[in-house]
């Protein structure tokens, strides 16, 4: 029971990922839609959301450490 | 007749392309190199990107092109149908990221440099005004407006366009060469934006806010910018003319325009006759009010009275001196105390109490004006001081 929440969640984070890159097989879409819960992609997505963001402040400071400001 | 026509515009178009690159350095279309070790980052960043489109474009359109006339209907194509390949879109999300990422390497370096006026020289501050630019050098004690000089009978079709056409003001921002230069920029009423292209500066000038570029000019020259943000009426009306001189050059600038201040000074004490005032008086007013209320004095009722029979003009002296000084707050007439000298207030105002058939007859002396301007900026300057 345990084992197969943290999978699905495991399989939703990759369906989150896939849609970031933007792409995704039919199949896989089709086993997401099938098995996956609603709930754990909008959390997933929100929580890769906000990580994307952090990880644009670091880039952009990092860019800027670099040129020396 | 018409094909070898069409064929000869194709060739002579081709040619263009062709031509060696000297021809081409005088080729205006493209983006200028500027003056500036920044507008030359800037125009490198643009060839290496214009190249890179070139090269996508290239590929793209080739493979386009190949594969309609390889695969045509006549040599018995067939369509293949699939739905999806991973791994082909897996390679065209790629590859563009690649490109993307390659990219923003030489433009982050680049905007890293225009954004940093830290270290400057030189503090100018730059205001926008409907319809002109005010530079105010910081610790200069230095502060005027830079009107349009397009004479208007060449904006009115009457007279042939000069070279610099809506490019010339009457008074030039000198700066001198090899000098880190930082540009404060605001505005008073609406959005302008300051703009010179060999300079690579372009940054909006919005009220009560204050915006910061800066510029280190390498070699001496008139590099002539416009107001790049609708800001009303006489938006085209409002050139910029940056003249870069060496900093000797610079300094004899700045002491000669101190002495001419002080010579200005000297002028409104002495006595002048009504006719004096009346010919510098239509000169300041075709400068600085013909804009909106007209060189004929009618105006353009409702949004800018006539001044011609209007009963400031005619009436008491000390409301139309007002009106001119301080501007009416909250429209489009401004406060021209700091604009114009006392002698040019003077001037205007007695014009405008005499021309077009107003004919009180009345002369404002400069010192009069120079005394109303010296006991309020005694008052107004206290808080300064
Ligand atoms: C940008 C447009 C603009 C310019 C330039 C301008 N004015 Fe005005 N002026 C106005 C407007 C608008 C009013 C009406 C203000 C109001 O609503 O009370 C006005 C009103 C006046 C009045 C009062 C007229 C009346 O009958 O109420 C005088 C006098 C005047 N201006 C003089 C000048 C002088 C002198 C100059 C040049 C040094 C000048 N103006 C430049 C827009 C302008
Ligand atoms: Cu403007």
């Amino acid at each position: 029971m345990r084992d197969n929440s943290i999978l699905r969640c495991w399989r939703a984070l990759l369906g989150v990922l896939a849609g970031f890159f933007g792409v995704r097989s039919e199949a896989a879409r089709e086993q997401d839609f099938k098995e996956g819960r609603a709930l754990h992609f909008v959390v997933i997505g929100l929580l890769m959301a906000a990580g994307f963001v952090i990880f644009v402040i670091f880039l952009v400071r990092w860019a800027l450490s670099l040129s020396g400001v | 007749m018409g094909t070898i026509r069409t064929i000869r515009t194709i060739i002579s178009g081709l040619s263009l392309v062709l031509l060696p690159f000297t021809a081409r350095a005088e080729w205006t279309v493209n983006l200028s190199p500027g003056v500036t070790e920044v507008s030359r980052s800037v125009y490198d960043l643009h060839m290496t990107i214009f190249w890179i489109c070139v090269a996508i474009g290239c590929v793209v359109f080739g493979v386009m092109f190949w594969s309609i006339f390889h695969h045509r209907k006549s040599k018995g194509a067939k369509a293949h149908h699939f739905h999806e390949h991973t791994l082909v879109e897996i390679a065209w999300t790629l590859v563009p990221l690649g490109i993307l990422v390659a990219m923003a390497v030489p433009a982050t370096a680049t905007l890293v440099k225009m954004y940093d006026p830290s270290e400057a020289d030189l503090d100018i501050q730059i205001t926008g005004y409907q319809w002109k630019w005010r530079y105010t050098y910081l610790d200069k004690d230095l502060d005027f407006f830079s009107n349009l000089a397009t004479p208007r009978e060449q904006i009115g079709n009457e007279e042939a366009k000069g070279d610099n056409y809506l490019l010339e003001v009457d008074r030039h921002l000198v700066l001198p060469t090899d000098t880190k230069i930082r540009l404060l920029l605001t505005a008073n009423d609406v959005i302008h934006s300051w703009w010179v292209p060999a300079l690579a500066v372009k940054k909006d000038a919005i009220p009560g806010f204050i915006n910061e570029a800066w510029t280190r000019i390498d070699e001496p020259g008139i590099y002539r910018g416009q107001c790049a943000e609708l800001c009303g009426q006489d938006h085209g009306f409002m050139p910029i003319v940056v003249e870069a001189v060496p900093p000797e050059q610079f300094q004899q600038w700045l002491a000669q325009v101190k002495a001419e201040k002080q010579a200005e000074a000297a002028a409104a004490e002495k006595s002048w006759t009504l006719d004096e005032l009346m010919t510098q008086g239509e000169q300041v007013y075709l400068r600085a009010c013909a804009a909106c209320h007209q060189p004929t004095g009618t105006g353009v009722p409702p949004a800018f009275p006539a001044l011609k029979g209007s009963p400031v003009a005619l009436g008491d002296v000390g409301a139309h001196i007002d009106i001119v000084l301080n501007g009416r707050p909250g429209t489009a007439m401004q406060a021209f105390r700091d604009q114009l000298s006392a002698t040019e207030l003077a001037a205007v105002i007695t014009y405008e109490r005499n021309a077009w058939g107003n004919s009180t007859g009345e002369a404002v002396a400069p010192s009069q004006i120079t005394r109303i301007l010296e006991g309020n900026a005694e008052t107004a300057g206290e808080g300064a001081q």
